[in-house]
Formats: C-alpha cells, sequence, structure tokens
C-alpha cells in the first residue's frame, strides 16, 4: 500500500483503539465509586463497594466464577496438549485438524444449545439408554444440566477451549521444530509422550501464553455461554452482574460497576497465580527433564486427556447434529432415540423471524467484518513501514493494544461504552452495534492476518512496481490478490467472531435489533426446542459456511477467473469476426 | 549508454567499494564479479533507487547524459532481473507479460506483443498457463521478455541463472544476451559465475576486499 504519513495513521488508529477502551473503563471506574451523574450521583465514596461486599450473592457468585474460570482453561489446556502429544503428524490426525475449524467457527451459543439438547434429563442421552437400561420413561428429576457446581458450564467452555488451543497450537509446532525434535528424541529411545512432555511442551508454552490467557479471560467473564448452560441462583459472577446492570432498580448499577472492577481484577489476579503456578511447575519438573528415563508415569496424564479429549469432541458433533434434528421434529416423546414424526412445519413457522435476525445478523457481521479487514491491511502495512525504519520485529504498539478488548471483561466495560452511546444519541443504533462488534472482530482478523502479511515476499510487489508504476493498482492485483487465502480465512474468523457476539448487540442495541444469537440465547430457556434449534442451527450454518468459502475459493479463483475471461474474449472475437 | 563516475558506498564507518567508475554502451552487458558482502546488490540498488537506509554512497549516475541518481525510481524506466523469476504466481502467462507492456499501447497490439513474447518463447500453447506449470529455465524466460516489455532504458541483472539448473544456464544465458543486443540497451550484470560473465561477451570488472 502507497501509504503516506505513516506516523499519523499509527497515532490516529492507537487513539481509536485506545478511546472506546478508556471510555469503557472510565464508564465502568466512576460509577463503582458512586459517580454516576445520569442518577445525580456526585460524591464520590466507597458506598458501591460496601454494598457488592453487603451481598452474599457476589460470594456465592465469585466462587462458581473461580471454579469454571480455572478448571475449563486447565482442562482445555491438558486435553489440547494430549490429543496433539498423541496425534501430531499421524495421518488420522490430519482429520481431526480439518474438523477443528468448523467447531471454532461456531457460535459459542449454538454449542450450549446443542449440549443443553444431549445431557439434559430429557436430552438424547438419557434417551438413547432409556427405557432398556435406565428404565425411565419419563425424564428423571436429575440435575444435569445447569448444575449448581457448573460441569456442564466447564464442558461447555472446554469443547469451545481446546479446538482453539489445538489450532493455535498446530501453528506453532514448524517454529519450534517439532517433528525434528521428535524424530531426534525418538532415536534415542524416549517415548512420544515422554518426549512432548520433557522436549517439546516446555518449548510450547511461552509461545502459546497469549493465547492461554484470553482462554483464561474469556472462562471467567463469559455470559452467553453461562446464561444458557450455567448454574442459575446463584449464578457466575459475570451473569450475576448483568442481572444487576439490567435491574430495574437503577442504583443496582453502581454495586454491579464495584462488582465489575472487582472482576477485572479477579482476572489480573487468576493469570497472576496461572503464571506463577506454571513457573513452580516448571521448576519443580526441570530435574525430572534429564533425568534420563525414556518412559514415565505422568505420560498417563497425557493418555486419559487423550481419551477425555476425544470424548469431549464427540460431545461436540453430536451436539451439533441435534440441532438440525430438532429444528425438524413434529413428535419426539420421551425415550425415544430419534422423533417418531419429521416436518418442516416449524421452520415454515419461524421463517418470518427468522428471515429478520438472519438479516440483521449477517447485515452486522458483514459490515464489520468487512471493515475489521480493511483497517488490519492499513494497521499492517504502516507497521511494515515503521519497522522497516527501526528494527524488525519489534513488538508494534499495535500489537499489544489491539489485545486489551479481547482481554477486558465484557461486562461492564460495555455498560460503561453504553453510557457514551446515551450521550451520543447512538444508543439502540445499527451503527452502534457494528462498532461494537469491529471492536471485538478486529483483534481476531488482525491477528490472524500478522503473520502471512508480513511474512509476503515484498520483491513481488517492488518487481510490479518497476514494471508498470501504478502503486495503487499493483498493491491490489498483486499484494492483495496473492494474498487471498490469508484475507479470506481472516475473513472468515471476523465473521464467526462476529456471529457468536452476544452482549455488544444486546448493549449497544438496546434490544431494538435481535440477532440469531441474541435470540437464541434469549429463547434457550424457553423450551421451545424447536423454535431454539431452527436459530442455533442457522447460528452455526453461516459461520460454517463462510470458513468453508474461505478454504475452497482461493485455491479455485485464479483458474475460474481466467476460464471466465477465456469465455468471454471468445464472444468477443466470434462477435467482432 | 549508462555511466557510473567515483561511486563508493560504506556501511557505517567500513568502506566497501571506492571510487568504481564504468561506461556500457547500448546493447552491452558489464559483468561486475566479486565475493558475497562486497556490496555488489548495493550498486545496482543504487542504480535501481532502492538502496537501504542503513547504506552510504556518494558518487553519480548517468543515461545518455541524463542524470540517474537523483530521480525517483518510478521515473528512472530501470528494468531489473533477480534470482527468483517473481512470475506472479495468480497471473497467467500473457497476464504476466501484459502487466509490464505500457497501457498507453492499444489493447490489440499490447495482445500481439504479448502471443509475439510466447512465440519467441516456444511455448504459444502456454499462454493460459499458470507461471508453475513452466519448467525453472522457461520462468527465468518469461521474467526477461516481462522485464523488457517493460520498455526500459537499462537493465540490472543480479545473479538471474543462478538458480537454474547447469545444463540450463548456457542456453538461457545465449537468450539472454541476445535480447538485451535486440532491445539495444546498456545492461549490468552481477555474479559470482565467472562463466556467467564469459558468456555476455563484454568487460568484466572484478570487485576485491578493500583492506
Amino acid at each position: 500500500m502507497p501509504l503516506k504519513h505513516a506516523k499519523w495513521i499509527t497515532g490516529t488508529i492507537s487513539l481509536l483503539l485506545v478511546f472506546p477502551v478508556a471510555v469503557g473503563l472510565i464508564g465502568t471506574l466512576l460509577p463503582a465509586f458512586a459517580y454516576f451523574p445520569p442518577l445525580g450521583e456526585y460524591n464520590l465514596s466507597f458506598t458501591p463497594w460496601y454494598n457488592l461486599f453487603a451481598q452474599g450473592e457476589f460470594y456465592a457468585s465469585l466462587k462458581l466464577t473461580l471454579i469454571t474460570g480455572i478448571a475449563a482453561p486447565l482442562l482445555a489446556l491438558w486435553f489440547a496438549l494430549s490429543l496433539l502429544a498423541w496425534g501430531y503428524q499421524r495421518p488420522f490426525f490430519q482429520k481431526i485438524e480439518a474438523l477443528l475449524s468448523p467447531i471454532l467457527a461456531i457460535p459459542h451459543a449454538a454449542i450450549a444449545i446443542g449440549l443443553l439438547f444431549l445431557l439434559s434429563p430429557s436430552g438424547w442421552l438419557v434417551r438413547l439408554f432409556s427405557p432398556w437400561l435406565t428404565g425411565f420413561d419419563r425424564p428423571p428429576n436429575w440435575i444435569t444440566v445447569q448444575d449448581p457446581y457448573g460441569v456442564s458450564l466447564i464442558l461447555a467452555l472446554v469443547i469451545k477451549e481446546m479446538p482453539y488451543l489445538l489450532f493455535v497450537m498446530l501453528a506453532t509446532m514448524r517454529s519450534i521444530k517439532a517433528r525434528e525434535s521428535l524424530q531426534v528424541g525418538q532415536a534415542l529411545g524416549y517415548s512420544r509422550f515422554t518426549l512432548w512432555r520433557k522436549v517439546l511442551i516446555p518449548q510450547l508454552y511461552p509461545i502459546i501464553r497469549l493465547p492461554i490467557f484470553i482462554v483464561v479471560a474469556f472462562s471467567l467473564t463469559v455470559v452467553d455461554l453461562a446464561l444458557v448452560i450455567g448454574p442459575n441462583t446463584p449464578s457466575t459472577l459475570a451473569v450475576t452482574l448483568l442481572r444487576w446492570f439490567n435491574d430495574p432498580d437503577l442504583s443496582m448499577r453502581l454495586m454491579a460497576s464495584a462488582g465489575a472492577i472487582s472482576l477485572m481484577l479477579i482476572i489480573v489476579a487468576v493469570l497472576a497465580g496461572w503464571e506463577v503456578a506454571h513457573l513452580s511447575f516448571s521448576k519443580l519438573s526441570r530435574a525430572e527433564r534429564s533425568n534420563g528415563k525414556r518412559f514415565g508415569l505422568t505420560d498417563n496424564l497425557l493418555r486419559l486427556g487423550v481419551v477425555l479429549g476425544l470424548l469431549a469432541l464427540l460431545n461436540a458433533f453430536v451436539a451439533l447434529a441435534l440441532l438440525p434434528i430438532w429444528s425438524l421434529t413434529r413428535r419426539w416423546r420421551f425415550p425415544d432415540a430419534l422423533p417418531s414424526q419429521w416436518t418442516w412445519d416449524n421452520i415454515e413457522r419461524a421463517t418470518p423471524l427468522l428471515m429478520d435476525l438472519t438479516l440483521n445478523t449477517l447485515t452486522i457481521a458483514l459490515i464489520a467484518t468487512l471493515m475489521a479487514c480493511v483497517i488490519s491491511l492499513v494497521m499492517l502495512e504502516t507497521k511494515r513501514h515503521s519497522s522497516k525504519v527501526s528494527s524488525l520485529s519489534k513488538p508494534h504498539v499495535f500489537d499489544w493494544l489491539i489485545y486489551v478488548p479481547i482481554l477486558l471483561p465484557q461486562i461492564g466495560f460495555l455498560f460503561g461504552l453504553h453510557v457514551l452511546l446515551i450521550y451520543l444519541n447512538l444508543n439502540g443504533d445499527l451503527c452502534a452495534i457494528i462498532a461494537l462488534h469491529l471492536m471485538y472482530v478486529l483483534p481476531y482478523v488482525y491477528l490472524t492476518l500478522k503473520g502471512p502479511y508480513l511474512a509476503y515476499q515484498e520483491e513481488y510487489l517492488l518487481q510490479a512496481n518497476r514494471l508498470n508504476h501504478r502503486p495503487w493498482r499493483n498493491y491490489l492485483v498483486v499484494k492483495i490478490a496473492m494474498l487471498k487465502p490469508a484475507i479470506f480465512t481472516a475473513f472468515a474468523i471476523g465473521f464467526s467472531v462476529s456471529i457468536a457476539q452476544y452482549l455488544p448487540t444486546l448493549i449497544a442495541g438496546e434490544g431494538r435489533y435481535s440477532t440469531l444469537t441474541t435470540e437464541a440465547v434469549a429463547q434457550a430457556a424457553s423450551g421451545d426446542r424447536k423454535q431454539v434449534g431452527s436459530m442455533a442451527m442457522l447460528q452455526a450454518f453461516f459461520p460454517i459456511m463462510v470458513f468453508w468459502l474461505a478454504q475452497f475459493i482461493p485455491p479455485r479463483w485464479t483458474r475460474w477467473r481466467l476460464v471466465l475471461k477465456n469465455l468471454f474474449s471468445r464472444r468477443n472475437t466470434s462477435c467482432s469476426v | 549508454m549508462l555511466s557510473v563516475n567515483a561511486f563508493s558506498l560504506s556501511l557505517g564507518d567500513k568502506t566497501l567499494i571506492k571510487d568504481l567508475s564504468f561506461e556500457i554502451a547500448d546493447g552491452q552487458v558489464l559483468s561486475i564479479m566479486g565475493p558475497s558482502g562486497i556490496g555488489k546488490s548495493s550498486l545496482l540498488h543504487f542504480l535501481s533507487g532502492s538502496l537501504s537506509a542503513n547504506l552510504t554512497t556518494t558518487g553519480e549516475a548517468f543515461l545518455n547524459d541524463e542524470a540517474l541518481h537523483t530521480k525517483a525510481t518510478q521515473d528512472r524506466k530501470v528494468g531489473l532481473l533477480q534470482q527468483m523469476p517473481l512470475l506472479f504466481p495468480h497471473m497467467s502467462i500473457t497476464e504476466n507479460l501484459m502487466f509490464a507492456i505500457p497501457a498507453d499501447i492499444h489493447k490489440q497490439e499490447r495482445i500481439n506483443m504479448a502471443q509475439n513474447a510466447l512465440e519467441k518463447l516456444g511455448i504459444p500453447d502456454k499462454a493460459n498457463a499458470l507461471p508453475k506449470e513452466l519448467s525453472g529455465g522457461q520462468q527465468a524466460r518469461v521474467a526477461l521478455l516481462r522485464t523488457l516489455l517493460s520498455k526500459p532504458d537499462y537493465l540490472l541483472l543480479d545473479e538471474p541463472f543462478s538458480k537454474l539448473d547447469p545444463a540450463l544456464r548456457r542456453d538461457v544465458r545465449a537468450f539472454v544476451l541476445n535480447e538485451i543486443r535486440q532491445a539495444n540497451i546498456p545492461a549490468l550484470l552481477v555474479t559470482h559465475d565467472p562463466e556467467d560473465a564469459k558468456a555476455m561477451e563484454g568487460e568484466c570488472l572484478e570487485l576485491g576486499v578493500m583492506e
């Protein structure tokens, strides 16, 4: 991109990135200390904190948040490492790898709803074993989902996070020379799992630290998943805060803001604890790494992780398969394993609503993602420019700024931004929803594009500019065209991130614009499985479709383009003759 | 005629090239040889106007008595051929060639020029093929013709034969020399290989390590 004024652009974009974060933070921090002009509160005080600490629900929610928010990433990391150690470079594992991106693309609410259909007392799992094994002819009186300990929430989080971590780890395999290390180690007589434990995982961890942090922050603060499948009364802290923020008694907002600030502090504390735990763990295991033993008992930990990880993956697929089944069901009495009567009626009946929701969802996702792609390209180009001047590989201001929105808890932060939207008279506006989506889509698009964009062999573009000096055109027809696969993938990821957004849509839209996600989450508890199934299915369908297109189109693009071009030129010549 | 006057190059306080002067007549190839790191490629970058910022140079370059070193890259009309053919992988061979042909030429004429080039290469059937479907030698030749189709005023060659099979090199060298003579422009070749220099049938300058 023949950019001028790279410094100005860097400054402007940095400001645009910082501005909403700063507003959101201040908009949470001030009410937490009882300064909230919209309610006529002008006196700074600790009252919201006293109120917060006096709430029994705060402690119960906090406990649940800590249990689910720490257990889920730990399990996800354990399973992902085990699966990788077990399957890396084996042919059948490549099939599992190919299945990762669809799971990644599916909004978590859809997975949670599928899990609800699978695991609830009247769900498919119990049906499968009833009545021949269990003897049930009506749903048992168990609490299997939304259990008070958050086990089902942990499972849903693991299903969402394990593929992500696996995906991130696979991308680092080349940089730590995994294949070569395994060959050398196996020649020395080490077993595969021991090699992973002693050689590869210690190298892998520092590279994937940030993605792990993102996963931890997500687990501690997730709202939509917890609403669908998490415990209620008490619920996790993020959900409790959401209820307080939405309380008709507006003064609850002050206490909720204090809660949101404490949630941020909890993230920091958990991440710090996580690092300390990792440090002491690696210190303890350092001696063991070089003790020369080729096998170890702890290898079995990885073996167990493989089994559990595969079970979690299986769970995810069955859960997803249940979405279309429910949306096509007319009659499905309890112990039957499959519906006895099928119908399109549910979908037909819901069509006007679904069309409306789909239209909103796609409009927001397409605009936000396209904007994110363009902004990411500009950011990466300015980064390339400035790193050319100073040293290479030096982290640019964008590289850490971009993570801030993902690491901050949406709850609280977004309510702080909402106050700004009200001042700007943008509350409930489609533009506001798109802007908030952009804030969450942009980091993922930027991070996906970054590697391929900076690795691009600039010589092609330089040669193009020597051959004909039209820099803007050459940037598009040479550089962008050659980066097509990366841009398509980044678009697909951004698109799926936008589709999955729940709180940003809800808060900026003030309920005036519903998307497939907000409606599916709102109705998940309604028990109308046929309608909820249709919504969740559509919610999962679009991202998978876009992901598939992003893989399918780029390798065929040039061939198709040339075929079309030849068709036209042949027609032209035959006309002129 | 391309002439360079008192060219010096230094990296930090280390002088790499001092007071180099030469002239290249139209249709001639001057070869420059020397060990790597001596600044051969930097000389090419000086002439093409894409020198990296940490190198300091002095000296002048003229093309037919017109100063080159004061012009921006895009105004120099320079052709550069490198080790990699850098054919655009997402464009057909014809499109790669047409990309270089100046836009002010009429469309039908542009198509004819590309077709002529393909026939010269003996691959008229590969018009719609993608670069990766061509052999290494064919790619190198397409890259040269593409550069020449952009009508450069002078040509810079940065070890364009080094990635080729030894058996192919002789043919490609002869092809390159022949095309340069037909285009009748001055060319500067930078190389490691004395055979390259010999095949260009022109003057050869050897750069040594400065003490």
